[in-house]
């Protein structure tokens, strides 16, 4: 890091830049909304003209230190709905979130290598033939071309009014006719990442940028450039995602999509691995930011070096790299059809679902199938008529298959917002003058599977004791749940602390294995109404927070009050269990059934890391989860703000292990003396 | 076959040895050392455990206990807390099955150069069943972390069936060493001299107290004791934690003493101690 890229840290940090932005004037935004939120204009014409007034009204800003220019500078624009409209359109149609584009990963290597002409002609050259939506579509288009393009001007008009002329030029020339140094690249990729979050689109993932940087690269260091100064760049265009990322839409902080992913593999199946990955790791390590969140392609070929710069960079406490095994997922998406290249080519979407970029339309967080409630309801529901195990499993995949169809009828008449500036960043849109919103190559939903690890544990309990060894009748079970275990303390316990328990002992894996094939199967063969087929996945988002609601307590002991396991973690508060077996847990043979995705978590102690050699045995422990087939997994470093979140809410926190000097021991058993000097000791700011 | 008594299995050990490694804690020690961080690891009889921070005051473990003035960890308190707040620290186990527990990962530890560690408490107050589970453990590579204070034709047995052993040598003054740990070091510094001169690789640790064992003198002695010791991989210094008390609140015990932290600029005069005899010497 150079002393311009610290100086622009701290003034990023310190939100200096902040000053440059503006609230509209109730009168200034009336005006804009006047020209746009009108009754019986096409949606696409709406969405245009906004697009064009949001552009043409933001101010050029050029910050000191910064050589990757693009500022939002207008908080808030109205949005293209009349008041009460949308709430009329849900009427009749299913509205996913807030029914604009979201969460694609964009084809901007295209078009910051072409440039905007030239995608232009080709929307100009298009319009001939084109029946009457298809003009209107393709107009947009090159009407959002030319609103950034404006942008640009603007821009570059302001650069040559503080006298650096060869910037203007290459800003805004290289933008237009196409990118011709890595710096160019990195310009017009923010001016296009800029415009999408303008445009109300979100969730705007980044995507691979040591493949689609690579050829700028290599012509950069032919010219003599060192990879000390490309490191300086790439550390100034990672830090330009964390300008404006207060203002973007999204359902939790930091939950926007900036997600990087590096390395993995070609496209024909080669090593990906270059010298961008090990500096755009490096870089996002100096600059320790929230944004952008970075996932790290592995396989079983992946050497140690990779996962020592990664278990690094997850020292810094952010909660990344999270990784993503080729291995697996590859397979999976090419199972539910996706064809090689484009496998090969996915990257992680807003949070971990493998999404490919430029040609796929998938709505990876369609709804969340309750697994824990389900097997719940199973029990209550059948268990007293149910001679075996097996059978039990049995009437568990048919409640789930009937659950599944049901659900999916909720999703019908999917109503989604057009947008010609994502149609323009995403493949073949132009070309087949269909704006992104009507589908592209892929169209598939997927399901989060939540409550995973409490279903599994249900069934194993029921399998040990309900038809082992006979300790609990099957009437007593469901008379214990129903009372939330208030008179049988002795029944929750052996429930929670004694029975068997995914992620810590081995004899549950053929269950949760089941539970996934079971999943895999009840999709196998659904179509959705956009052509589409459904992915299952691992992954909880915040369902596993919604699906406490009505669910009570569950046979694993587990009382009404208690959360549900996020993602595809061990259930809360399980002990004697350790990363050992926990990782052996959950490296399932059939998770590449399920690959829409969702990580297991596993939080060590930011002192775990306090050595060359302890990074090497995380790094080790990482890379033995991916060798037996694991297929995501999220390792947090918890620092001292966690702590003092566990000090404040130790139920949610209760098998959070701090290891300090020989001991470790349960942070939330802790002396609050000695809970203080542990947070005081790993407090360091980020 | 003896059966031990432990009161932790911990996975991913980083601090116990090479590669990827399970800890095994032994419960039971004759040394009463005044810093010592694990109380769990003294009395050798299963013992309750209770998270106080936790606890509502709902009183059921109070109503359905049976010895109230003389707790025999009979658990049923342990299954009437209503939060699962109550563990029994002290499991009895016998070495094949403690084998076959560590075994279950034994892929994880071989394929990383790691292995099983065991330690404590005090592994050589359990001789027998410390014996048994270093056969059992085979073919995994066995540690053990041990204050040496144990019979010296136990430990040789010991070494001999051990691929790597940490030793605490906290002082080499006998009587200091007796007023702070409780014990005389006569029998660690004999089992040492068998280090010195065997074939078993291993490293030296000591916890550095301010005002105990800190000084020139004693870590003079020290380096001086161990220079010709030929398998002596290296010194690792263990500054005194703060955080040494935690747990006593746990075994509702009181931690009485206070000490303070070597400085940065301690430990590097102590490090350069050691390097000046030729002992490669690392700080924790």
């Amino acid at each position: 890091m150079n002393s311009a890229i610290e100086r622009l840290l701290d003034y990023v940090k310190s939100q200096k830049h902040r000053i440059h932005r503006r609230e509209l004037t109730k009168e200034e935004s009336k005006k804009y909304a006047s020209e746009f939120q009108i009754k019986g204009m096409p949606l696409i014409e709406r969405f245009t003209r906004r697009f064009e007034l949001f552009m043409a009204a933001e101010k050029p800003v050029i910050l000191p230190y910064t050589r990757i220019h693009g500022l939002r500078t207008i908080i808030e624009f109205p949005d293209i709905y009349c008041p009460g409209e949308l709430e009329e359109i849900r009427k009749t149609h299913y509205i996913h979130e807030d029914g604009k584009v979201c969460h694609l990963a964009y084809d901007y290597k295209r078009v910051i290598h072409n440039g905007l002409a030239s995608e232009r002609n080709k929307a100009k050259s298009n319009l001939e033939g084109a029946n009457e939506k298809e003009r209107e579509f393709l107009l947009c288009v090159i009407r959002c071309i030319d609103a950034i393009e404006g942008f640009a001007k603007r821009y570059a008009d302001e650069l040559r009014r503080l006298g650096r002329s060869d910037e203007a030029d290459r800003l805004f020339d290289e933008l237009v006719y196409g990118a011709k140094t890595l710096i160019g690249a990195m310009q017009s990729f923010r001016i296009l990442h800029f415009a999408i979050w303008v445009s109300g689109n979100y969730n705007a993932v980044i995507g691979r940028i040591d493949q689609d940087f690579y050829p700028y690269y290599l012509a950069e260091k032919a010219k003599g450039v060192s990879d000390e100064e490309i490191q300086n760049l790439v550390e100034d265009f990672l830090l330009s995602f964390n300008l404006d990322n207060d203002l973007y839409y999204s359902l939790a902080w930091g939950d926007n999509g900036q997600s990087v992913t590096l390395g993995g593999c070609t496209e024909t199946g080669a090593c990906a691995v270059n010298e961008l990955t090990t500096i755009c790791l490096e870089a996002s390590l100096n600059i320790r930011l929230i944004d952008p969140k970075i996932n790290l392609r592995v396989s079983s070929s992946t050497p140690l070096e990779l996962y020592e710069l990664g278990t690094k960079l997850t020292r810094t406490g952010l909660g990344f790299p999270q990784y993503m095994n080729d291995d697996i997922i590859i397979k999976g998406l090419e199972r539910l059809g996706y064809e090689t290249e484009d496998a090969r080519n996915y990257v992680a979407g807003a949070c971990w679902e493998p999404i490919i970029p430029a040609v796929g339309f998938d709505i990876p967080n369609i709804d969340g199938i309750p697994m824990a409630l389900i097997v719940k309801e199973t029990i209550t529901n059948h268990l007293e008529q149910c001679k075996s195990m097996d059978e039990l499993l049995q009437v568990f995949s048919k409640r789930l298959k009937i659950y599944i169809n049901e659900n999916a009828e909720n999703h019908r008449n999917l109503y989604m917002e057009p947008s010609p500036i994502s149609s323009l960043l995403m493949s073949n849109c132009i070309e087949n003058r269909k704006d992104i919103s009507e589908g592209t190559k892929y169209n598939n939903y997927g399901y989060h599977g939540t409550g995973f690890s409490n279903a599994v544990d249900q069934l194993a309990a029921v399998e040990a004791y309900v038809f082992g060894d006979g300790s609990i009748s099957a009437n007593e079970l469901i008379a214990a749940m129903e009372d939330n275990y208030a008179k049988t303390p002795e029944m929750k316990y052996k429930l929670s602390v004694e029975a068997p328990k995914i992620g810590r002992d081995k004899k549950t894996k053929g269950i949760g294995d089941k539970i996934l094939n079971e999943f895999a199967k009840a999709l196998q063969g659904m179509k959705n109404e956009r052509g589409g087929i459904y992915r299952p996945g691992t992954g909880s988002a915040m369902y596993h927070v919604w699906h406490i609601e009505g669910l009570g307590a569950t046979a694993d002991g587990r009382d009404a009050d208690t959360p549900l396991a996020a993602n595809f973690s061990p259930s809360l508060g399980i002990k004697g269990s350790g990363p050992f077996s926990v990782i052996d847990g959950f490296s399932l043979p059939s998770l590449w059934l399920t690959p829409n995705g969702g990580p297991l978590t596993l939080e060590l102690h930011d002192t775990v890391f306090d050595s060359e050699d302890a990074i090497t045995k995380i790094a080790l422990l990482v890379q033995t989860f991916i060798e037996k087939g694991g297929h995501q997994l999220q390792l947090n470093a918890v620092n001292g703000e966690q702590l003092i979140d566990a000090q404040a809410h130790p139920e949610q926190y209760q098998d959070l292990i701090v290891r300090v000097w020989g001991w470790s021991g349960y942070f939330v058993e802790l002396d609050k003396e000695y809970q203080d000097q542990i947070i005081q000791r790993t407090s360091y700011g980020i | 076959m003896a059966e031990g008594i432990i009161f932790s299995i911990e996975e991913f050990a980083t601090k116990d040895g090479p590669g990827l490694r399970t800890s095994v804690f032994f419960k039971g020690c004759p040394l009463r050392c005044q810093w010592c961080h694990n109380p769990e690891g003294l009395s050798p009889r299963p013992q309750i455990i209770k998270n106080y921070n936790l606890c509502i005051g709902c009183k059921a473990c109070e109503e359905v206990c049976q010895h109230p003035d003389n707790c025999i960890a009979c658990g049923d308190c342990v299954r009437v807390c209503p939060r699962n707040l109550i563990r029994i620290s002290g499991q009895r186990i016998d070495a094949a099955s403690l084998a076959e527990k560590v075994k279950e990962h034994a892929d994880i530890l071989q394929k990383t150069g790691g292995g099983v560690t065991l330690t404590g408490g005090e592994v050589l107050m359990q001789g027998e069943f410390l014996l048994e589970c270093l056969d059992m453990l085979l073919p995994l590579h066995r540690a053990i972390e041990t204050s040496g204070y144990g019979d010296p034709s136990l430990f040789k047995k010991v070494m001999d069936n051990t691929d790597f052993i940490f030793l605490d040598i906290k002082m080499m003054d006998a009587d200091k060493h007796k007023a702070y740990t409780g014990v005389s070091n006569e029998k660690i510094l004999k089992n040492a001299e068998q280090l010195k001169y065997g074939d078993t690789d291993f490293v030296v640790r000591i916890p550095l107290i301010c005002g105990v064992n800190n000084d020139i003198e004693n870590l003079t002695k020290t380096a001086q004791f161990l220079q010709d010791a030929k398998n002596l991989l290296y010194v690792e210094l263990l500054p005194y934690n703060l955080a040494a008390g935690s747990k006593y609140k746990l075994l509702d015990l009181k931690y009485e003493y206070s000490f303070q932290k070597p400085g940065d600029k301690e430990l590097e005069n102590a490090r350069i101690i050691f390097e000046s005899y030729g002992i490669k010497c690392k700080i924790a």
